[in-house]
């Protein structure tokens, strides 16, 4: 049978490793949007777009900085920054003006928004493919497990838990980070302690977004960088971050793990099948865990 | 906002909506007796710098018929984007016939949207539709009617020319991988059934096939390389080509294991790559700006430059193709009738920038040579082109008159 | 007061009533034709409506039970051969299973954890259909399905599609009013209370999504009948979705709402469409001005200029929760 070769530790062991990397990239995505969820309680459905948009962002800035390292780290830094500031211009123009209003209003909003940010792509970047290459110190591969593991799967193995951590300080240890915790909780007591509740949530919002521009900054150099980006990847994103637990960034890093290890090794026992996996593991997940494995905020 | 002035505001906003609505409803016009072509096709999505080639491919050679004028007047054309779903493309494709009015349809890359409207507009409105970059081989196959031509090349061509150029290589297992739609099954299915037409002794090692736009390969190409095929056949579609591309480089699959993919030394997919594309990548194709290096390439490649800045890919040859059709055809009926022009395009010849080229009477299919070659990088250039071309005429892979007959009899 | 509200309304559905009936003859064909297709979808998006307006679920897959309907009855049709009629009652029937099957799964769950096991347990039913070729033809599709001689033409399809959504919608009036109807709001607005006053919360979601997605597989038999063609696309999340934004744009308190929500959709679609490609632009551009102008949704904002008669109190506070 052909799957004969699949039950070879070393095979397994690049595998896991694969499917380690690739959950680093989808948790750096959905923990902007666990951030979201939690402190505004409404799924950006715009997330999305603004990955792409960071993907983009790195393409123009690789090639503005002349193509190579140098333009792939500047625009590793500069993109996330450039989707912050994105969305904190549609968060003060036109978010905060409708967080009194019912969810689903907001819900619709961030609908919205995706539909605006994905045309706006297509206005300013034209419908071509782009692609950009992983600066040279990450190209090419080591030797893993007698298989060649690429270097730059390597590097994001390394920028997950980086990302991770620093998540976790700022919640944890920053003034900031601990009163987006608190509203996520509790709004009004935040709001009733006397503080301006609205740019917390402006915060929380434009730091999300950062971590979707990131995430497609880090993508970027894996694969095309086209149009429909937006779309491939938010309905993974929001079952990561249901089946983790709402807006909790341990349950990102635990739900992105899910997918990432699924994807993996399914690929090697059942290929032929792939479209069906992340569905799957979601269900045997919330099936066992109704509300999600890590405990939700709210 | 006081309640009562938003109140109204509201009001101004909602008579404003309605307005505009009510204009937009209002029905075109078309009194002058141009040619009118409808064009559906996906601009929007990642599917969308083909239609855009088609499209000017199109464009350029309605503007050089317009210079001289057909029938006493000019082809005119209108597009519609179907966004690459199916419901989209029908509720199009029938505001094109039954509102613009439109005399001939053409369009589109998504085969669920060209099967669909084939059958459900083409044929019960009795319109003629033109397929310009879909493959599959339904369209003019099983599918295929009176009222629907491809100038596309199918996955029934692609799959035999793969299982030529692969049944001469000494490989014996393979692994098939591709985009899980039916475009992916298909040519996978066509070069398989070929290949072992050819060569009995080849065997399918395994299969992997991931959902169509996947954008992380590489555990799919880690696993592929850890089971050690021969060569693995690549089915993917215009939106994973650089992924795969890429993916092969990274994984350092391309360095270990020979890989087959149809349409993978097409421009439109080995641009975006530039100097970092893959070398020694098997491709077929059916257009090279490059190749056949005769006048009349050369003049439609140049011309095209002109006016798009862009040597042109496959997309752009078809589209240009269907422009002449259409031209060819409608001069050739003598009127703007429907019928009368499906009657002239049976069987006939035209001149292509690749030479004379039929389009075959029996099932309304383009005849186009296919090339088979290898990626390499282009000496001078920041692109790869494909390089050995081997040439395989038309006649000798597409399907005959008598498969299609049986094909559409079931 | 009261009785001046009634025969309004009931007035502007007679002149509508009477307007749509005479549409075919006086309307360009393709107006006939867009005019069923929105019907069509509204029936789709009303029947969403009863789970997420009225029920307070978080629908998120609501077209695979079109998709099962409107495939259900390409197959009995094409393959099964079995007689016209049977194949029309079958279809919502087999719509109506999945929904009890889906969601008997999804009402042990709650609010955004209920959407999202939903679209994976629909991604199923979509791979299934994407992929059994031998059975539904992937993602060529199923084409040329034929139907009944009373409803082949484009004139006499609208007719039988109006004439089965007013059916549809009186239906589905009647349930609202129901004590069920009322029941199931009153679930959505304080299930707490309501199991404890001895109701069965989970059953009646159920049989809420049980009878919504009847409705939607009769929506699929009616897109069928329309366009003659079925394709996986319709059981694809990204159209759940859309019919979702439907609702809340049309209002999804209002009973009626979702009707105008699918107008103005697909109106704005296929209009908009023809001058330019950035439509999905003007759409999201279109829903920030309604988020913003038209705070009830479209159809509240219609509702509220004919209530300005109405008793103020007896009408409940829009989309609050009551207090416990």
């Amino acid at each position: 049978m052909e799957t004969a070769h699949a039950f070879t530790v070393a095979a397994m062991g690049s595998q896991f490793f694969v499917g380690l990397s690739r959950a680093m990239i989808l948790f750096v995505v959905t923990a902007g949007l666990s951030f979201v969820l939690g402190v505004l309680r409404v799924p950006n459905i715009a997330h999305g777009s603004l990955y792409m948009i960071g993907a983009f962002c790195a393409f123009s800035l690789s090639k503005l900085f002349g193509g190579g390292s140098t333009g792939f780290w500047l625009g590793l830094i500069l993109s996330p920054l450039i989707v912050a500031l994105v969305s904190l211009i549609a968060e003060r123009a036109l978010f905060c003006h409708l967080y009194k209003r019912e969810h689903l209003m907001l819900l619709l909003f961030t609908f919205a928004l995706s539909l605006i940010l994905g045309d706006l792509v297509k206005l300013v970047w034209g419908a071509e493919y782009r692609s950009i290459m992983a600066p040279k110190v990450l190209q090419g591969f080591v030797s893993l497990f007698g298989s060649s593991f690429p270097r730059y799967n390597l590097f994001l193995l390394i920028i997950g838990p980086l990302v991770a951590f620093g998540l976790w300080f700022f919640t944890n240890k920053t003034k900031l980070g601990k009163i987006a915790r608190a509203a996520a909780v509790d709004r009004e007591m935040v709001g009733a302690v006397g503080i301006n509740v609205s740019w917390v949530f402006a915060f929380a919002f434009v730091f999300g977004c950062f971590f979707a521009g990131l995430g497609g900054a880090l993508v970027a150099p894996t694969g095309s960088i086209a149009l429909g980006m937006d779309h491939h990847l938010i309905i993974e994103a929001f079952l990561i971050v249901t089946i983790g637990g709402l807006g909790n960034m341990w349950g990102a890093m635990v739900g992105s793990l899910i997918f990432g290890l699924t994807q993996a090794f399914g690929v090697l026992f059942w290929p032929q099948f792939a479209i069906v996996f992340p569905y799957t593991a979601v269900v045997i997940v919330l099936l066992i865990w109704p509300r999600g494995i890590l405990k939700s905020v709210w | 906002m006081k309640k009562g002035s938003r109140s109204r505001f509201s009001g101004i906003v909602l008579f404003g909506l309605v307005v505009t609505l009510s204009l937009m409803m209002v029905p075109a016009l078309s009194e002058a007796r141009d040619i009118k072509v409808g064009i559906i096709d996906a601009y929007t999505g990642p599917a969308a710098v083909f239609a855009n080639d088609a499209l000017n491919g199109f464009k350029l050679a309605v503007d050089e018929i317009n210079k001289k004028g057909i029938l006493g007047g000019k082809i005119e054309y209108t597009t519609r984007d179907t966004k690459f779903k199916v419901d989209i493309g029908l509720n199009m494709a029938k505001e094109l016939v039954m509102n613009e009015k439109v005399d001939i349809l053409v369009g589109t890359i998504n085969s669920g949207v060209a099967l669909a409207v084939s059958d459900a507009v083409a044929k019960q409105e009795k319109i003629p539709f033109i397929v310009w970059i879909s493959k599959s081989e339904n369209i003019t196959g099983k599918n295929g009617h009176r009222y629907v031509f491809s100038t596309a090349d199918n996955t029934a061509q692609g799959g035999k020319v793969g299982a030529v150029a692969l049944a001469k290589k000494p490989y014996k297992n393979y692994w098939i991988a591709g985009d899980d739609y039916a475009y992916g099954h298909d040519i996978a299915d066509s070069v398989w059934k070929n290949l072992k037409a050819l060569k009995p002794d080849v065997e399918k090692k395994g299969e992997s096939w991931w959902k169509l736009g996947e954008p992380d390969l590489v555990p799919y190409l880690t696993s592929i390389v850890a089971a050690k095929p021969d060569c693995v056949i690549f089915c993917t579609g215009g939106q994973s080509m650089a992924n795969v591309l890429k993916a092969v480089k990274t994984t350092g699959m391309i360095d270990k294991i020979p890989v087959y993919i149809h349409t993978a030394t097409d421009h439109a997919v080995l641009k975006p790559l530039g100097a970092e594309a893959p070398e020694g990548v098997m491709g077929t194709m059916h257009y090279h700006f490059y190749y056949p290096d005769i006048p009349e390439n050369k003049a439609f490649v140049e011309a095209f430059e002109k006016a798009y800045k862009e040597p042109p890919g496959f997309p752009a040859f078809n589209g240009y193709v269907t422009g002449l059709l259409i031209s060819e055809g409608f001069k050739k009926a003598g009127a703007i009738d429907r019928e009368k022009f499906i009657d002239a395009l049976e069987g006939m010849k035209i001149a292509t920038p690749i030479g004379k080229l039929e389009m075959r009477a029996c099932d309304h299919q383009m005849v186009y040579p296919m090339f088979l070659g290898t990626t390499k990088k282009a000496p001078g250039k920041d692109y790869a082109i494909s390089s050995n071309i081997v040439t395989l005429p038309g006649e000798e892979i597409l399907p005959t008159c008598e498969e299609i007959k049986k094909a559409r009899a079931q | 007061m009261r009785k001046q509200y009634f025969s309004k309304s009931l007035w502007v559905c007679v002149v509508l009533l009477v307007a749509l009936l005479l549409a075919p003859p006086i309307l360009p064909r393709f107006y006939t034709y867009i005019l069923a297709v929105i019907f069509v979808t509204a029936l789709l998006a009303m029947s969403l409506n009863m789970v997420v307006g009225h029920g307070g679920m978080f629908q998120f897959h609501h077209c695979v039970f079109y998709g099962v309907g409107a495939y259900t009855f390409a197959l009995t049709v094409t393959k099964a051969g079995w007689p016209m009629w049977l194949c029309f009652v079958v279809s919502p029937l087999a719509a109506a299973l999945a929904g009890f099957v889906i969601g008997w799964f999804c009402v042990r769950l709650t609010s955004l954890y209920f959407g999202m096991l939903q679209i994976s347990l629909g991604s199923l039913l979509w791979a299934i259909a994407f992929r059994w070729y031998s059975l539904t033809k992937g993602d060529d599709g199923i084409h040329s399905i034929p139907v009944p001689g009373f409803a082949a033409t484009t004139s006499s399809a609208y007719y039988f599609i109006l004439f089965s959504f007013i059916l549809c919608v009186v239906v589905m009036y009647l349930i609202y009013k129901s004590p069920f109807g009322v029941t199931l709001q009153a679930t959505r607005d304080n299930p707490a209370r309501c199991s404890a006053v001895g109701i069965n919360v989970r059953r009646h979601q159920l049989m809420a999504i049980v009878i919504a997605t009847f409705f939607a597989g009769v929506a699929g038999v009616l897109f069928v009948v329309l366009e003659k063609s079925v394709f996986p696309d319709l059981l694809f999340w990204v159209l759940s979705l859309e019919i979702f934004i439907m609702c809340l744009l049309g209002g999804w308190f209002t009973f009626a709402g979702p009707i105008l929500g699918a107008a103005i959709t697909v109106a704005l679609r296929t209009f908009a469409g023809i001058y330019t490609e950035y439509w999905t632009l003007i759409l999201g551009v279109l829903l920030i001005l309604l988020i913003f102008f038209l705070p009830e949704g479209a159809m509240g904002f219609f509702l509220q200029k004919f209530e300005k008669g109405r008793d103020k109190e007896t009408a409940p506070p829009r989309g609050q929760h009551a207090e416990s």
